[in-house]
């Protein structure tokens, strides 16, 4: 620190804003979960604007200064673009249940597998890395594109950002912690994945991403459980699982919102559903779906070895069949269900066959 | 010792669960969620608020079917108990006895929203590491099936 | 060892037809043609001391990081490729573009040091202040936001531009968003929890310098880290000496802490820059020698200054002597700190800083 002494001069002070601040007197109570965004949404501090031209930047509620640069370039800047009811809710949650790979999950309870079994599980790692590269690019693209008047659903974007690195992370150390290794890349993130790359409107990259993409991996971060060897396998696909689903749930909620609020864009979501059933539900990409090498690595996996690789198959179509169940009541929850009712999605017809 | 399934057995999981802190953090963590239990005919209620299981109880059907459950996870008492005396044997849900596997194992999910609402049943995905735990937690619990 | 381009198979651990059950009818026939295809095989890290850390992966090749990637997918480094994968724009593929050898570790750091706004501040601590007091603390929250937004959209707007083959620096910049969301968070809460509220956004002249820097990352971090950042953190240091109760505390010792981490990243990335790239230091003479005039203007007619003054002076009065006269002292340290640094990355800046700046020397 300085050693230069402190002088007794009196300096001009421009206090002029003090008259220029936002809404006054505010005193958010902490509630029984703390202080929580929800719990500072007061006044015109939680008043949501339907559209904003906030593009300078400035904290929603704090006072415009009539000569501040627009540097936003936002392109999100309507409600029903981002917007979904419980941000603040799955924000908080995201904070509350963060996790490390390095000391929260029991590596040391890792032994040596059979070779068949290490290779599948080495692939299946190999795989998740890649997949969640694109889980945390995609959604950081958007963060820097929307209004900071919608800061809780960017915040619930940038805490998945954070899950996803750590899921890339967890995912490679487990691939170099058993005596296996990296295997080959599968593609698929430049396959229907691409097509998350190339949405240029967030609500169909997050119906892409979220609901469609997301909730496959959510099944097959469950079925990692199911399958896992050891404790440190079994934690680690359990705790992102729980990482996944809040993903998940940002989608469909996000979704359900705009249903409710800008129901002209009906038509438009449904194609982006059909889009995204016909390439992740039934195509080569899902890893869960009958051809992609992975979806090998699963049966082998599920079935405890390659001499059980069919048995192993079967429990992966019934997960399948899961899956697609659930896919169909997230979609219906999010207010997109009479398309399984009236013809326009082939998955009630999948979801019959899969058995 | 307490029965299973009881409202004394759970409370007393309960009371394990509340105790160690050491299920506060590393991807558990503080949840809030209304769900249930159905064992048989017999039904509770657990409602987890922050680091706690705040209320364990019985229930009637009809409280289950509540708007405010989240979601009820259900099974035959023989899978219930096959997952109990597995955590007592081993200090926690081994191999194929946690609730995600049992889950997966069966044709249909073990967890179901009484509105059929798959967003409050993905509640069971998305804090699973505290119902796991809660179980895992009976470890401690002098238990008997009679 | 498997021919990296072409994908061929290794001698496998297992091949396709060994250890086959017998077959069920109906089910496809497996192929495995993907057993066997791996860079390095039999890799067994162990948890350390610290558990299993990111920085610990690096053995054999997986720990190669190659001046340049020329990988325009999504190939986790150590991968084998697979042919005929369409590019992606992954613009920054070259290590003097991001890189700093510490960034696994401070990605680690991150993790463990989190921390919960809404549960882990005492906000019962928080007392009424004087108006005019409160009205600067809240001031400077709006700042705050201001300075953390700037952060994380520069950050979000570059990070999908770069590469795989640096995956440290992509993880641990996602902590860092994390890190500036929870500031945004923490700040807001802090102005809207003892009777204030936010107060009037910035000019916002850095915040503009920041976000209009598309040259590259480097030069991003240039003006995020070396200049802002380096004053944020004097900011930070002297709203904890002068906090007024347990929650402000809190709360500035861990923004301390998490920026910390940011400057770290930043000032060991530009030195790495200025070691591995010719021409990057007059690249950063030159953004620098732009950047301290803005910075220089934004000092003095920016708000936060007195805004600064009033919260270390206890009011307007002694905001006007004791408090303005300690807020330059630690605008003096900034500019002391942001020389020694400067030195010290190797692009020295104190023959030619900006008068603006050079003024608060005598602090």
């Amino acid at each position: 620190m300085s050693e230069a002494p402190v002088r007794e001069q009196e300096h001009e002070l421009d206090t002029s804003w003090m008259d220029q601040m936002g809404e006054w007197g505010i005193k958010a109570k902490p509630g029984k979960r703390g202080l929580t965004l929800a719990e500072i949404q007061i006044g015109e501090y939680g008043e949501l604007p339907e559209t904003t031209d906030n593009m300078t930047g400035r904290p929603r509620g704090a006072t415009r200064r009539p000569e501040a640069y627009r540097v936003g370039a936002y392109g999100v800047r309507n409600l029903s673009e981002i917007w979904l009811e419980n941000a603040t809710f799955l924000y908080e949650e995201a904070l509350q249940r963060q996790w490390s790979s390095a000391t929260d999950i029991p590596w040391h309870t890792i032994e040596p597998l059979p070779d068949d079994i290490e290779e599948a599980e080495c692939l299946l790692c190999t795989f998740f890395n890649e997949v969640e590269f694109v889980a945390g690019d995609v959604p950081a693209r958007w963060i820097a594109k929307t209004s900071p008047d919608f800061f809780e659903a960017r915040h619930v974007l940038i805490a998945q950002v954070m899950d996803e690195a750590r899921h890339m992370d967890v995912f490679r150390k487990r691939a170099l912690a058993n005596g296996g290794g990296l295997m080959r890349m599968s593609g698929a993130t430049s396959g229907f994945i691409g097509s998350i790359d190339l949405a240029r409107d967030f609500t169909e990259m997050s119906t892409r991403l979220h609901i469609s993409g997301e909730g496959a991996v959510l099944t097959m971060f469950r079925m990692g459980e199911l399958m896992g060897q050891n404790d440190a396998e079994k934690r680690m696909y359990r705790l992102c699982a729980q990482d996944e689903a809040r993903h998940v749930a940002f989608g469909v909620m996000h979704l359900r919102f705009l249903c409710e609020h800008a129901p002209e864009r009906r038509p438009e979501i449904e194609c982006y559903l059909d889009e995204a059933e016909a390439q992740i539900m039934a195509g080569l990409q899902n890893p869960a779906g009958t051809q992609a090498e992975t979806s090998e690595a699963l049966a082998i996996l599920l079935g405890g070895g390659k001499a059980h690789y069919d048995e192993g198959h079967k429990m992966l179509l019934v997960i399948r069949r899961r899956q697609l169940k659930e896919y169909m009541k997230r979609v219906q929850s999010a207010g997109f269900g009479e398309r399984f009712e009236n013809g326009r999605s082939s998955i009630p017809e999948q979801y019959a066959a899969a058995y | 010792m307490a029965r299973f399934p009881s409202e004394a057995w759970f409370k007393e999981v309960q009371e394990v669960y509340n105790s160690d802190s050491s299920l506060h953090t590393g991807g558990g963590g503080a949840c809030e969620t209304t769900a249930a239990f159905k064992v048989g005919d017999e039904c509770y209620r657990i409602v987890f608020e922050g680091h706690q299981c705040l209320e364990i109880r019985s229930a009637s059907e009809a409280e289950l079917a509540s708007p405010e459950t989240d979601f009820i996870i259900e099974m035959a008492p023989e899978l219930w108990k096959a997952m109990v005396e597995n955590i007592q044997e081993h200090g926690a849900a081994h191999d194929d006895h946690t609730l995600n596997s049992i889950d997966l194992r069966q044709d249909d999910s073990i967890a179901y929203s009484p509105e059929d609402d798959q967003a409050r049943q993905d509640l069971f995905y998305r804090f699973n590491q505290n119902f796991q735990d809660f179980f895992d937690a009976s470890s401690r619990v002098e238990t008997t099936f009679d | 060892m498997a021919d990296k381009d072409a994908g061929a198979a290794v001698p496998a651990a297992v091949s396709a037809g060994d250890d086959d059950g017998p077959r069920v009818e109906g089910v496809p026939e497996p192929t495995y043609e993907w057993m066997g295809l791996s860079n390095e095989w039999g890799v067994r890290v162990k948890p350390g001391e610290h558990g299993l850390r990111l920085g610990d992966l690096n053995v054999g090749i997986y720990g190669e990081v190659p001046e340049e990637w020329n990988d325009h997918t999504r190939r986790p480094r150590g991968a084998l490729p697979r042919p005929g994968i369409p590019p992606l724009p992954y613009n920054l593929r070259r290590k003097h573009e991001m890189w700093a050898d510490c960034a696994a570790d401070l990605y680690e750091e991150a993790i463990q040091r989190r921390w919960i706004p809404a549960t882990e501040v005492p906000w019962g601590s928080l007392e009424p202040l004087p108006e005019e007091v409160e009205r600067a603390i809240c001031q400077i929250c709006t700042e705050f936001c201001q300075y953390a937004n700037t952060e994380l959209e520069i950050i979000t707007y570059w990070q999908d531009q770069m590469s795989y083959g640096y995956f440290e620096v992509k993880q641990f910049l996602a902590t860092a968003t994390f890190d500036c969301a929870r500031h945004i968070e923490a700040f807001r809460k802090r102005a809207l929890a003892n009777g204030g509220g936010l107060g009037i956004e910035q000019r916002g002249s850095v915040n503009r310098m920041i976000l209009e820097s598309r040259g590259g990352w480097t030069e991003a971090v240039t003006y995020l880290y070396l200049l802002r950042g380096t004053y944020t953190m004097a900011l930070y240091r002297m709203l904890l000496n002068a906090a007024h109760n347990d929650a402000e505390r809190f709360i500035f010792s861990h923004c301390i802490e998490d920026h910390a981490r940011h400057l770290t990243y930043g000032y060991d990335h530009l030195k790495y820059a200025v070691t591995h790239h010719v021409g990057q230091d007059r690249i950063m003479q030159t953004l620098l020698a732009i950047g301290e005039s803005i910075m220089g203007t934004e000092l003095k007619e920016g708000t936060m200054g007195s805004a600064m003054a009033v919260l270390l002076g206890g009011g307007i009065e002694g905001g006007r002597t004791i408090g303005m006269e300690t807020y330059l002292h630690g605008v003096g340290d900034f500019v002391r700190d942001y020389l020694a640094l400067g030195e010290w990355i190797g692009v020295p800046r104190e023959e030619n800083l900006n008068p603006m700046l050079k003024k608060y020397l005598v602090y």
